[in-house]
């Protein structure tokens, strides 16, 4: 041990602590631990999360990979404004606007690149129809980075909740 | 303004700014000059001014009421606050009116980034509407042509209607009914169909009224590049910018000019661009190789070139197309000089020629094609029929040098060029006898590239490239440049501007004019001789 050497073996400088044998021991510590041990065994108290048989409760302010809003005959809510491309600020949303058979201005393509998205909302923000949402969801696993772009099909089929930007009874977030 | 009133001045002060007009300007024009806009929608440079819109409410120190700057002229020593808190709250009031039937469509209307409701609300309205009631609903009307009516947008400005009156005089669309009730429509079945200058009322339209069924939901306003040029579909030359997104053009737009087309441009011109945005074009120079064409860099392109003409004296027979620009036509005309010489013809397709009544200054020529003036004055001959086919006999059977340049060959005959020494190809596509060529040359449309065009008044007009080149596609006029200065011992033009300074040698009528003087509205040939 450190205090039995000689003084001159030391490098410079080097203070050396002079405690009583009592302090230096580990005893109390091993014996602190081992009681905290045997506390839990009695009184179990579980912090492992059995993921993925069950998972967290998110915020409902999360903001994950996107859901397109559709209408109830599986159309798209989406009229291709272009806000959201013009807006998204990873600069990840592809849109090509066009007619529908009823005339509608509709997305012929519309794509996110979840990859560069940099999940700020803004988006959702934009969107003066409600068809574009952030979602509460945070599993994002592909084998390949193509597939990291979302068309129109797969952010229709999303199926996580929708994210609350903001309180709807405290819009403000007074 | 006439022009005896022109001479004299008047002083005013705009929010601040003191400075002299000449007599009779209007208010709107004067306070212009500060930099400040008044919006105003009825109000256009272009058509007569009913002041009936009363979104251009100015006050006027002095005067009992509220003046529509678009109509009041300024009086000496006016002063005129154009955002005091009277005009502001008129305004605000004309844009509250505006907006009780107004649909607020703007995610699905084509006019949205570029409406001047939009930016005048956001600007100067209120922050919430007030009303209640429910809106009147019109829906939308085909008015024919490329013109589609969306009646619940429209603001009655009555500009559309003015511009069929006044400057297309061919009044086919009218204010019906009154009150909340009026609207615009057209007469009988016919709406604005036949009409070829019916899509500037989709211009002039401040909202998004009127829209244009070519244009429909294709791009956002705020998507599109502008660059400006010249339209290339006849030999008028107007003013236009290309607009373009993802590197195609989706749309031309008119571009003022008081000396060529005033605000206006024919739908035959402003629809006919799907040509610039064709796919399949040659993008690298080929050589022919045991009967092959094989790509090559363009280094040893123009090497091999240059040793195949150097020596050439048999002459050479050209075929350019009138779309080619002036720089371009010159380096043809240097090229066969050097070459011993010899004729060239260019075929050009012609139709009707149609006046702008209003602005006759303007029409669509009945040549369809932007330099034919610019390829007549470098010495080609016009040859071939009125759908710009045949006419291709001379060079055909030449024995000599063939050079063909933005000429697609479509109607010539399989053995082409066969019988030449040597047949050089610069153009955009490979089609026909084109394949003959033993040197194919790939080279830029209009909208590639920096050049000129010589319009049938003579006006030298500048345009700008807008889209990015195909390949190792290169200006005709660079490529014929390189490929001259390896052949005779001279410099190439490294700019347009140097290939434009040669054309003096090749015709007088450029002398002394400079590219960089040209500006964005052009000069007219007589310039340089003042
Ligand atoms: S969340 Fe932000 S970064 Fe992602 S797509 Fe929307 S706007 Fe773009
Ligand atoms: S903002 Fe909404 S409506 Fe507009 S393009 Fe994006 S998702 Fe479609
Ligand atoms: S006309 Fe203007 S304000 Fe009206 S819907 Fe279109 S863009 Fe919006
Ligand atoms: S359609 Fe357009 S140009 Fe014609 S009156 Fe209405 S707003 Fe004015
Ligand atoms: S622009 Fe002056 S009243 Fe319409």
């Amino acid at each position: 041990m450190a205090r039995r050497r000689k003084d001159k073996e030391m490098a410079a400088n080097v203070r050396l602590m002079k405690r009583p044998e009592r302090e230096a021991s580990y005893l109390r510590a091993t014996l602190k631990g081992v009681a905290l041990t045997f506390r839990h065994m009695v009184n179990p108290h579980k912090v492992t999360m059995q993921y993925p048989e069950e998972k967290w409760a998110l915020s409902p302010r999360w903001r994950g990979t996107h859901v397109m809003e559709q209408h109830e005959d599986g159309r798209p809510k989406c009229v291709a404004c272009g806000l959201c491309p013009a807006i998204c600020p990873a600069n990840c949303i592809r849109l090509v606007p066009g007619e529908d058979d009823q005339g509608n201005r509709y997305p012929v393509v519309y794509e996110i690149d979840e990859f560069r998205c940099i999940f700020c909302g803004m988006c959702q923000e934009v969107c003066p129809v409600e068809a574009i949402h952030v979602g509460q969801h945070y599993e994002n696993s592909e084998y390949t980075r193509d597939n990291f772009v979302y068309d129109l099909d797969r952010l229709m089929s999303q199926k996580q909740p929708s994210t609350l930007l903001w309180d709807p009874s405290d819009p403000a977030s007074e | 303004m006439s022009s005896t009133a022109a001479k004299e001045t008047v002083s005013c002060t705009v929010d601040g700014i003191a400075f002299e007009v000449p007599k009779g300007t209007r208010m709107i024009d004067a306070a212009a000059r500060t930099g400040v806009d008044i919006p105003h929608y009825c109000y256009h440079p272009g058509l007569s001014a009913p002041a009936q819109c009363r979104m251009c409410l100015v006050e006027v120190e002095g005067a009992p009421k509220l003046q529509p700057a678009c109509t009041a002229e300024v009086q000496d020593g006016n002063v005129i606050l154009t955002a005091s808190e009277n005009a502001l709250k008129a305004r605000e009031g004309v844009l509250e009116f505006l907006l009780v039937n107004h649909p607020l469509d703007c995610p699905v209307c084509d006019q949205s980034g570029e409406c001047k409701l939009q930016d005048y609300t956001a600007a100067e309205g209120r922050p919430m509407g007030r009303l209640a009631e429910p809106k009147r609903i019109i829906g939308v009307d085909d008015f024919g042509g490329d013109v589609l009516f969306h009646g619940d947008r429209c603001v009655m400005c009555t500009r559309c209607v003015r511009f069929m009156r006044e400057v297309a005089q061919d009044e086919r669309l009218a204010v019906v009914q009154r009150g909340d009730k009026a609207v615009i429509d057209t007469f009988f079945g016919e709406g604005l169909e036949g009409n070829i200058w019916a899509d500037n009322v989709v211009d002039i339209c401040p909202v998004g009224a009127l829209v244009s069924k070519d244009f429909l939901h294709k791009a956002r306003a705020w998507d599109l590049d502008r660059t400006p040029s010249i339209c290339p579909n006849c030999t008028q030359g107007c003013n236009i910018t290309l607009q373009v997104r993802d590197n195609q053009v989706m749309r031309l737009k008119p571009r003022p000019n008081a000396e060529v087309n005033g605000h206006w441009m024919c739908d035959f011109g402003r629809l006919n661009y799907q040509w610039v945005n064709r796919t399949g074009r040659i993008e690298a120079p080929l050589v022919r190789e045991d009967g092959k064409l094989v790509p090559m860099s363009w280094s040893d392109t123009l090497l091999r070139l240059a040793n195949a003409a150097r020596g050439q004296s048999t002459g050479v027979r050209s075929v350019v197309s009138p779309y080619a620009a002036n720089e371009d036509l010159g380096a043809v005309r240097r090229l066969a000089d050097a070459l011993g010489g010899g004729s060239g013809v260019f075929r050009v397709e012609s139709g009707e020629e149609v006046v702008l009544p209003g602005f006759p200054q303007l029409a669509l020529r009945s040549d369809r094609a932007a330099n034919v003036r610019g390829a007549e004055l470098l010495g080609f001959s016009r040859a071939g029929d009125s759908t710009g086919m045949g006419g291709l006999e001379e060079a055909e059977s030449f024995d000599g040098v063939i050079l063909v340049l933005g000429d697609d060959l479509e109607d010539a005959s399989a053995d082409f060029g066969q019988r030449s020494k040597l047949f050089i190809y610069v153009g955009h596509v490979l089609g026909g006898a084109a394949r003959n060529a033993d040197f194919v040359l790939p080279s830029t449309t209009f909208a590639e590239m920096e050049g000129s065009f010589t319009n049938v008044a003579g006006r030298v007009q500048r345009f700008w490239p807008a889209i990015q080149v195909p390949g190792m596609s290169r200006p005709a006029w660079q490529i014929l440049g390189v490929l001259l200065s390896g052949i005779i011992d001279i410099p190439a033009p490294a700019r347009p501007g140097d290939a434009f300074a040669t054309l003096g040698d090749l015709s007088p009528a450029f002398g002394g004019m400079r590219f960089e003087e040209l500006g964005a509205e052009g000069q007219p040939l007589e310039y340089s001789r003042r």
